[in-house]
């Protein structure tokens, strides 16, 4: 028998990172006898190494709980949410399937950037709020305070926030009771033609593509020959189930029920977060709203270091992409690295995950040039080319309107923070849009910066900037004009083009001399003279020498030390492995990352 | 253990083959028996401000004790005589001992590590330390080679290197040593801050004027931990320009070699037939014994030091314990990797294919792949198909050739 909607309650938790979403998750499972407490372990959503490391729950989930209240059993789907700004579109996909969102705010912390944003993103989506203060149990906790920034910041009712700790259980049962008084019950029609929301996927070794879905309208049952609406796939559903937390089959996924599909789909990208599952027999005429590509928003390319190990990276990627549908891979040929694949990611995050997954999982030593952004070139043809790599860009004169993607920032920072940060973003080309005080010390500062300039070290400089305290939440706004050019790097006479990037002509002569004075200090001495050059199209903008290597041998005898030399010489060598022959010159990895660092000497 | 019985035989009778002009490299591939042994005495009048080995001023009154302890060591580790082809006194200042307690010091050694006739017996000695009765004791303890540490004939660099003796001492010295032993060496350290090339190579004419067989140049380097690593961090000492001390370097190559000493190793050069045969051994990777303070021994491919705090040193000999501190076994593929660091060391030598392959087991292609080519093509390497050895545009360059190759 279906269960009747009015006992569903859909929701997601919604936090800035750290601030306990996870320990909650559990502590909710704990409460309602799903776990034993000897399964409640802390992040137990978080299955992956990478993603407990960080602390960030990058993979949404969920996980359906009974409740008992009042005699009457619910059943309440808890949707997991990735939270770093990389994930909106994932985010937003997860919260379309809910109906109300605990926004969790740690009481010792404060709201930050990515509650505020979160928290916008489920009003947004129509969503009721239930604010939560976490770690009450704790001795830093200052929950009068916090209430007030909650009021202040997201105009929320302060009588309304509720006080919990995950790690202790206080406060849980109320947080339950509030969930079900406060959140409505999923409206859907039973006797409509299906339609229900793809909102996660994953890559299973046995059973292939498993997709998480919220039931809308209608009925999914085994069996069931079914079609997805954007993909334009068809598939017959062999398995059907919900986490509890552990994976338990079902026969049927009725209105407002949330679960997971089997449907012996063998790859990931063909399965689009955001789409419709529909029945092929009797279609829904209309998919659900907000489906979007996914949109890649930072490139790099990734070579092997060793020439041989191209086909190894292309099978890493491959098998990389099975698990992880948002990155982007096509071959691409440098004529200073070789052959490798131009990569993109959904954000810098995002970048580095992928690619610390890749040298973790395949053992490639592999050398990444700085990442860029997508340009928007405007020819003086009239066509418009999207452009991820700085070595496509036509020449000056082709070009009739360079443009640049442009995000919206905000930043929550302590106020006396607000000078040096926007120093930071006036240096970074920002256009100052308003301050607005949280409280009289904590300030949202908000910009739009054009996004090449926050891609590489922003959020470290945030950080260095507030002494770890400041946050940041960004969204993309669109292309703008600007007058750019591309700042090509020679070493000993030759092209590099894995070097060049994207400046703006104001800033081309500064960023060429920084640009050379950085690459002779990550370059090492060769037995010859190199010459590092900066130049604007056949025009030299800045020049270093690198001398040649003139003694670089110990002259001692050590007669004890033989052990200890050799290892000295093993740890040269194993820096070497990351090393890129370019013609007769050896650069490092951090050589071509060093193109982007925008810090003084 | 293993027995002196499992030498082989051809070792003594190559040993026999050596003739003038020729360096011969020590130990023999197939022998695990070390036929050499380092003995260390810790003792100095004063700590130099660059000295990294295990040395310590104001212990003299430890000396006694210190030696018991040295003859405990050698009956605990050795049980029985082991008759060796190289004795290597080092320091510190094995000359710090007074006259009775060298004696007393070289009848130990001599009687578990007795030598083989035409063996090699050094000590090392200082200029300030030195005198004619201690000479007269080397000589009749049956030392046969003395490496006296002058570093310098320069005043200001002597300071700069904390040498609490004076250019003057030197030549006195080596009058003394010349008197009683055929065989013996100077060491100098180039590259001391302040220093100029004309500054150093006035230290050559001075040194080959008391017409030594065999001189060594250490290039002078910071190591952590001395006095003048923090000298140089706190910004009171700095480090002398790359260029200047490429250019001492370089002129000492030629100096020497014009004057007829030959380099045989990175840092050493000797008249033919002079090579100091107990550093071949390094070289070459054969197995060494060693006691004392800190002292390292190289005994059935087991690296081993032995602790270098004196009192720890002390207290476990005394309670008839081992004093080996960090100790390490080679797997093949690191012991390979020290055999090619070292004998590539030996700018004669070089690195012989077939020694390389009895010493390691594997072929030297198999360790140094194709780095080889890569080095010989850019000039840092000559190969004529037996041996592999640097340059002189490689020997400068050595460390990074060497980094590339392991």
């Amino acid at each position: 028998m279906a269960i009747d909607p009015k006992f569903i309650r859909n929701f997601s938790i919604i936090a800035h990172i750290d601030h306990g979403k996870s320990t909650l998750a559990d502590q909710l499972l704990l409460q309602s006898g799903a776990i034993s407490q000897r399964e409640f372990r802390e992040q137990l959503l978080d299955d992956m190494d990478l993603e407990r490391e960080r602390g960030i729950t990058i993979k949404a989930r969920a996980v359906a709980i009974n409740y008992l209240l009042d005699g009457q059993t619910y059943e309440l789907n808890l949707i997991d949410t990735p939270g770093h700004v990389d994930f909106h579109y994932e985010v937003s996909r997860s919260l379309a399937a809910c109906e109300g969102a605990i926004l969790l705010v740690d009481s010792t912390q404060g709201v930050q950037a990515q509650t505020v944003a979160n928290a916008y993103a489920a009003i947004g989506a129509d969503l009721t709020i239930v604010p939560a203060l976490n770690k009450i149990d704790m001795q830093a906790s200052r929950p009068e305070e916090v209430k007030d920034e909650i009021e202040q910041t997201l105009g929320l009712d302060r009588h309304e926030v509720l006080a919990v700790s995950g790690k202790t259980g206080q406060g849980v049962p109320e947080l339950f009771k509030a969930i079900i008084d406060r959140i409505p019950a999923p409206a859907g029609k039973v006797d409509a033609p299906l339609r229900a929301l793809i909102f996660d996927s994953k890559f299973d070794d046995y059973q292939g593509v498993v997709v998480y879905c919220r039931v809308v309208d209608g009925t999914l049952r085994t069996g069931q020959k079914i079609r997805l609406m954007a993909g334009d796939t068809e598939h017959e559903v062999t398995g059907l189930g919900r986490f509890r937390p552990h994976a338990v089959a079902c026969d049927e996924l009725s209105v407002g029920q949330v679960g997971y599909v089997i449907a012996n789909i063998k790859l990931l990208s063909e399965v689009r977060i955001g789409d419709t599952i529909t029945t092929a027999i009797r279609p829904a005429t209309d998919a659900l709203p907000g489906y979007q590509e996914p949109r890649q928003v930072v490139y790099c390319g990734l070579f092997p270091a060793t020439h041989n190990q191209f086909d190894d990276l292309r099978t890493a990627l491959q098998k990389l992409s099975l698990n992880d549908a948002s990155f982007t891979f096509e071959p691409e040929t440098s004529d200073a690295l070789g052959f490798g694949f131009r990569c993109g990611f959904l954000g810098m995050l995002h970048m580095e995950i992928v690619q610390q997954r890749l040298e973790r999982e395949s053992n490639l030593a592999l050398v990444q040039t700085a990442p860029n952004v997508t340009y928007e070139i405007l020819t003086r043809q009239g066509e418009v080319l999207h452009v991820s790599n700085p070595t496509r860009i036509p020449e000056p004169g082709d070009i009739e309107e360079f443009r640049e993607p442009i995000a919206k920032v905000q930043f929550i920072i302590p106020a006396d923070a607000i000078g040096q940060l926007m120093q930071l973003c006036t240096d970074r080309r920002g256009i100052y849009l308003k301050t607005e005080y949280i409280t009289p010390t904590r300030v949202i500062l908000a910009y739009e910066l054009p996004l090449a300039e926050m891609i590489y070290d922003l959020y470290d400089k945030l950080k260095s900037t507030t002494r770890g305290y400041g946050t940041m939440d960004y969204d993309l706004i669109g292309y703008r004009a600007a007058d750019l050019v591309r700042l090509d790097v020679l070493v000993a006479g030759d092209k590099v083009d894995a070097l060049s990037v994207v400046v703006h002509r104001d800033q081309a002569y500064r960023r060429g001399l920084r640009l050379v004075k950085k690459l002779k200090a990550e370059i090492d001495k060769h037995q010859f003279e190199i010459a590092i050059q900066a130049a604007i199209g056949s025009k030299i903008v800045a020049r270093e020498t690198i001398s040649a290597m003139r003694k670089n041998v110990t002259a001692k005898c050590y007669g004890g030390d033989i052990t200890r030399k050799r290892k000295l010489l093993e740890k040269q060598k194993e820096g070497k492995k990351r090393m890129k022959q370019v013609g007769n010159v050896e650069i490092s990895q951090d050589a071509f990352l060093s193109v982007l660092d925008s810090s003084e000497e | 253990m293993k027995g002196t019985e499992q030498i082989p035989e051809r070792y003594h009778s190559s040993r026999g083959k050596i003739q003038a002009g020729q360096v011969v490299s020590s130990g023999t591939s197939g022998s695990h028996t070390p036929r050499a042994a380092y003995i260390h005495v810790p003792f100095c009048a004063h700590k130099c401000g660059y000295c990294d080995f295990a040395s310590l001023a104001g212990s003299d009154h430890l000396a006694d004790r210190y030696l018991v302890a040295l003859e405990r060591e050698m009956a605990m580790r050795l049980s029985e005589p082991r008759p060796v082809d190289t004795i290597f006194i080092g320091g510190g200042t094995p000359t710090r001992l007074d006259a009775s307690q060298l004696a007393r010091l070289l009848s130990a050694v001599a009687h578990w590590f007795p030598l083989d006739a035409g063996g090699e017996w050094t000590v090392e000695a200082n200029p300030g330390t030195l005198d004619e009765s201690k000479v007269e004791v080397l000589h009749r303890g049956g030392v046969n080679r003395v490496s006296l540490g002058a570093q310098s004939f320069h005043r200001p660099s002597l300071k700069v290197l904390e040498r609490n003796h004076d250019p003057e001492d030197v030549p006195k010295a080596v009058d003394w040593v010349r008197s009683a032993f055929d065989r013996w060496s100077l060491d100098l350290i180039f590259g001391v801050p302040g220093s100029t090339l004309e500054h150093w190579s006035n230290d050559l004419e001075q040194a080959l004027a008391l017409g030594p067989d065999h001189l060594s140049c250490y290039g002078l380097t910071f190591e952590k931990g001395t006095l003048l690593w923090k000298q140089q961090a706190d910004g009171a000492v700095h480090a002398i320009d790359e260029d200047v001390e490429y250019a001492q370097f370089a002129y000492a190559l030629d100096r020497l070699a014009s004057a007829g000493l030959r380099q045989y190793e990175i840092s050493n050069h000797a008249r033919p037939g002079q090579e100091c045969r107990h550093n071949l051994v390094y070289w070459s990777n054969a197995p060494y014994f060693g006691v004392g303070l800190g002292a390292a021994r190289f005994v059935d491919r087991v690296r081993a030091i032995n602790t270098r705090d004196l009192m720890a040193y002390l207290k476990r000999v005394e309670a008839g314990d081992d004093p080996t501190g960090p100790s390490e076994q080679l797997e093949t593929d690191e012991f390979a990797r020290e055999t090619l660091m070292l004998m590539l060391r030996r700018t004669q030598l070089g690195v012989n294919r077939q020694e390389f392959q009895e010493r390691t087991g594997v072929s030297l292609e198999s360790v140094a792949g194709e780095s080889l080519g890569r080095h010989i093509q850019r000039g840092n390497l000559e190969d004529d198909g037996q041996k592999v050895w640097l340059t002189r545009q490689g020997i400068f360059v050595a460390d990074m050739v060497l980094a590339d190759m392991l």
